[in-house]
């Protein structure tokens, strides 16, 4: 017993171990997988040749296109639909109870949901098609883009704006000047948010569009399930390459910008 | 801090270390830790008539003396079962595969000879024997024939129970099929399954927009509406699986005279036409497949069904088990009659059009990583009984494997179709349940190497010719509008800032 104690001496770090334990098993160790199946074919040889598959076939470009451009949409839209509604629900004495509302619907799982947006548009007699899948994608995506932009707009100090009124300037001039500027923080998480998750999207366009618009992440699962492991590997690669650039890019934007440093996320 | 990494490494290797021996310990051989012996069946959803397993479970006990407690696991494609299988991950007893994944399975060496395993029970079906000659008169066990004589993989009992016809069509492809790993020359794939259920790709239709006589006319075309009927377009579902929609083309192409040139009437059968995979035929059928895309409401691997008898579309690509399923579901009290139809081009058209068809055999198998197979071995027997087979028949709408003529004359399965509202006549002459297996039909093979090129095909026809212009007129009209506000706003501040008038300020004063 004493010699357990010795060499066990129960400080802070131990509480990380599990944590870090955890994030070896199932973060680190699946991205080596992947990165050394990219290199891989089929009997398990080592080759450049699934780069070239894919680099190489203009319809793996097009469907990186049609992806990114529906992130970008979809977060502008977020954006254009998200700020107003959370710089109105902070300004009210209930918004927090009214945020709740808004974050409500991800209380049911996403597919059940999705499925049930399809049945409407069914039931509408709405043509499925890029117009629900952007649908599908911004009702999804917009409590991401709503909550910590409701949490950062609600921390700003009122203060500031009596300041700016006080100066005389009018309403336009305050919210771009003040409102606008100390948010940045939020709108940035936000997007990060929302433009990640949406570039790597596969149940929502399948379901939305009845298999008919085809995005990156269905690519993948597609290259997946057919047991093509090399171009889904790389598929996935160029999946993180743009996460982190898009992170890099959000960071230092945050860098940046003087704006109040709080999130929820 | 050194210690603390030593303790953390530690650790790590610990739960590494244990990880395989945790999932090992489970049911090891056959029997699990509360002394019942185990059988564990991998088979598609929605494929059994599931009150045979607990009916199985009886019947073991009776036979052997020992409990059996059956644990039932799903999968929804052969690419996902056999991803698992193949990389060791699936512990299992019995899978019930398509044939092309047998193929695939049995060349990767993952299956076991059905004759290998008779002879490893023979122990235990000695003392089974035994007791049966010491049962009494009226126990189950004297049901039980220590032999297997109703099962085709058993070489010495031929077709067994089934149907003669399927066994010759299953010899034809796949009697002799050489590289196996770990086994010399040609194996025979009959050795190592029993065919369970069959089935053909047609044409699903809603009778009220088209009529029998369109689709005796156009065949394959329905599914690219070569007629323009307005009712039918947008209104036709694919399935959203590589090698079907690619047989679906190249038999729409043979029909109608699409294929390259030097392939025009080249095949005398189906069965040549079908595993043809060469690039020029790969980029013909990406081009059919990119042009159908126009007129089609979408992809679909299981909610065609439903979409049809709900009338959201009015033709869908399917297999015959499903297709047949929804017809009888589409019993309409009103019209005395079924609003959906199936039928499956194959034969030779009016206008002398040739049509081919797939024909496809799901079988049971038995895996290296069978556990207990005394009791996978006695659970092919028990389903090719005929009074078993008709049950998962009309369960699940395909056409279970076992001899028709076996069928007819027992009266057992006479009685449970009568029970089920089938009139016994028309259930055997129903050509889609039944359908006359010719030169017509043909069987799908494992692609092999092809599989990659033809999954590159199908990406490239599904993501179309370029990128989705609508897309980026709407971000033009998001930017646009942006730029539009910000543009207002500078106006807006322009205007204000020119001199005011008085009045202006003495306002602001106050």
């Amino acid at each position: 017993m004493k010699a357990i104690s010795k060499k066990f001496r129960l400080t802070k770090k131990v509480f990380s171990f599990p944590y870090i334990l955890f994030l070896l098993l199932f973060v680190v160790v699946p991205l080596v997988l992947i990165l050394v199946n990219a290199f891989l074919d089929a009997d398990k040889h080592l080759t450049f040749d699934n780069f070239k598959v894919f680099f190489g076939s203009a319809s793996s470009m097009i469907v990186l296109g049609n992806s990114l451009l529906v992130g970008v949409i979809t977060t502008l839209l977020c954006l254009l639909i998200g700020y107003p509604v959370a710089y109105i629900l902070s300004n009210m004495s209930s918004g927090r109870m009214l945020v709740l509302l808004y974050v409500l619907p991800m209380f049911i799982n996403f597919l059940i949901r999705t499925l049930a947006t399809k049945a409407i548009f069914m039931a509408l007699d709405v043509e499925l098609g890029m117009g629900t899948v952007l649908f599908g994608m911004v009702y999804n995506y917009l409590p991401f883009m709503i909550m910590p932009l409701h949490t950062t707009i609600s921390g700003i100090d009122k203060s500031y704006i009596e300041a700016a009124q006080d100066l005389g300037a009018n309403k336009a001039t305050v919210f771009l000047k003040t409102t606008l500027p100390l948010s940045v923080s939020g709108i940035i998480s936000g997007i990060t948010m929302v433009f990640i998750p949406t570039i790597s999207t596969y149940a929502i366009s399948q379901l939305l569009s009845n298999g008919k618009i085809f995005l990156f992440g269905d690519s993948i699962q597609l290259s997946f399930e057919q047991g093509l492991y090399g171009v889904g590997s790389i598929m996935s690669l160029v999946m993180l390459a743009f996460v982190l650039v898009s992170n890099l890019i959000m960071n230092k934007f945050n860098r940046n910008s003087d704006a109040v440093r709080r999130s929820l996320w | 801090m050194k210690k603390s990494l030593k303790t953390f490494c530690a650790a790590i290797a610990v739960v590494v270390l244990l990880l395989p021996a945790l999932c090992a310990c489970n049911g090891a051989g056959g029997t699990s830790s509360s002394g019942r012996d185990t059988l564990t069946i991998y088979n598609w959803e929605d494929y059994i008539d599931k009150t045979l397993l607990s009916e199985f479970e009886t019947y073991y006990r009776d036979v052997t003396g020992r409990s059996l407690s059956i644990t039932y696991t799903t999968f929804d494609t052969n690419e996902t079962m056999m991803t698992k299988v193949l990389e060791n991950d699936a512990n299992v007893d019995l899978i019930c595969p398509s044939e092309y994944a047998i193929e695939k399975l049995l060349v990767a060496g993952k299956l076991e000879n059905h004759n290998d395993l008779l002879k490893r029970v023979r122990p235990e079906l000695d003392k089974i024997a035994e007791r049966k000659a010491n049962a009494a008169e009226g126990d189950p066990i004297k049901d039980f024939d220590p032999t297997f004589a109703g099962m085709s993989s058993l070489t010495s009992n031929g077709d067994g129970k089934i149907e003669g016809k399927v066994m010759d069509a299953i010899r034809l492809n796949f009697s002799s099929i050489e590289g196996v790993a770990g086994k010399e020359g040609a194996v025979d794939m009959t050795q190592y399954m029993v065919p369970y259920m069959y089935g053909t790709l047609g044409i699903l239709y809603n009778k009220d927009v088209i009529s029998e006589e369109e689709l005796d006319k156009y065949g394959w075309g329905v599914l690219w509406n070569v007629e323009n009927n307005e009712k039918l377009e947008n209104k036709i579902l694919m399935k959203d699986s590589v090698r079907d929609t690619y047989v679906c083309a190249l038999f729409y192409m043979y029909e109608y005279d699409l294929v390259p040139e030097k392939y025009k009437g080249k095949y005398k059968t189906a069965q040549e036409l079908i595993n043809v995979t060469d690039d020029e035929m790969l980029e013909a059928a990406e081009k059919i497949l990119t042009e159908q895309r126009e007129h089609i409401a979408g992809y679909e691997v299981d909610f065609g069904k439903d979409d049809m008898l709900n009338n959201l579309v009015y033709a869908d690509f399917a297999w015959s088990g499903d297709a047949l399923w929804a017809v009888e579901e589409s019993w309409d009290d009103e019209r005395e009659d079924y609003r959906l139809g199936y039928y499956c081009p194959f034969g030779v058209s009016d206008e002398g059009r040739v049509r081919y068809s797939n024909i496809f055999y799901d079988g049971w198998v038995i895996p290296t990583t069978v556990k207990n197979p005394l009791a996978a071995l006695m659970f092919l027997d028990y389903i090719c009984r005929p009074e078993k087979a008709i049950r998962n028949s009309v369960e699940i709408g395909y056409t279970c494997a076992v001899a028709k003529q076996l069928l007819m004359e027992n009266d057992e399965v006479a009685e449970y179709l009568a029970e089920n509202d089938y009139d016994v006549d028309e259930y055997y002459a129903d050509e889609g349940r039944f359908p006359e297996i010719n030169e017509y039909l043909g069987v799908m093979r494992d692609f092999g190497a092809k599989n990659e090129a033809l999954v590159n095909m199908w990406q490239r026809a599904k993501s179309g010719d370029g990128v989705d212009m609508s897309l980026l007129i709407v971000l033009a009209v998001i930017i646009g509008g942006i730029a539009l506000a910000i543009g207002i706003y500078f106006l807006a501040d322009a205007a204000r800032l020119r001199p005011r008038k008085l009045r202006d300020s003495d306002d602001k004063t106050e």
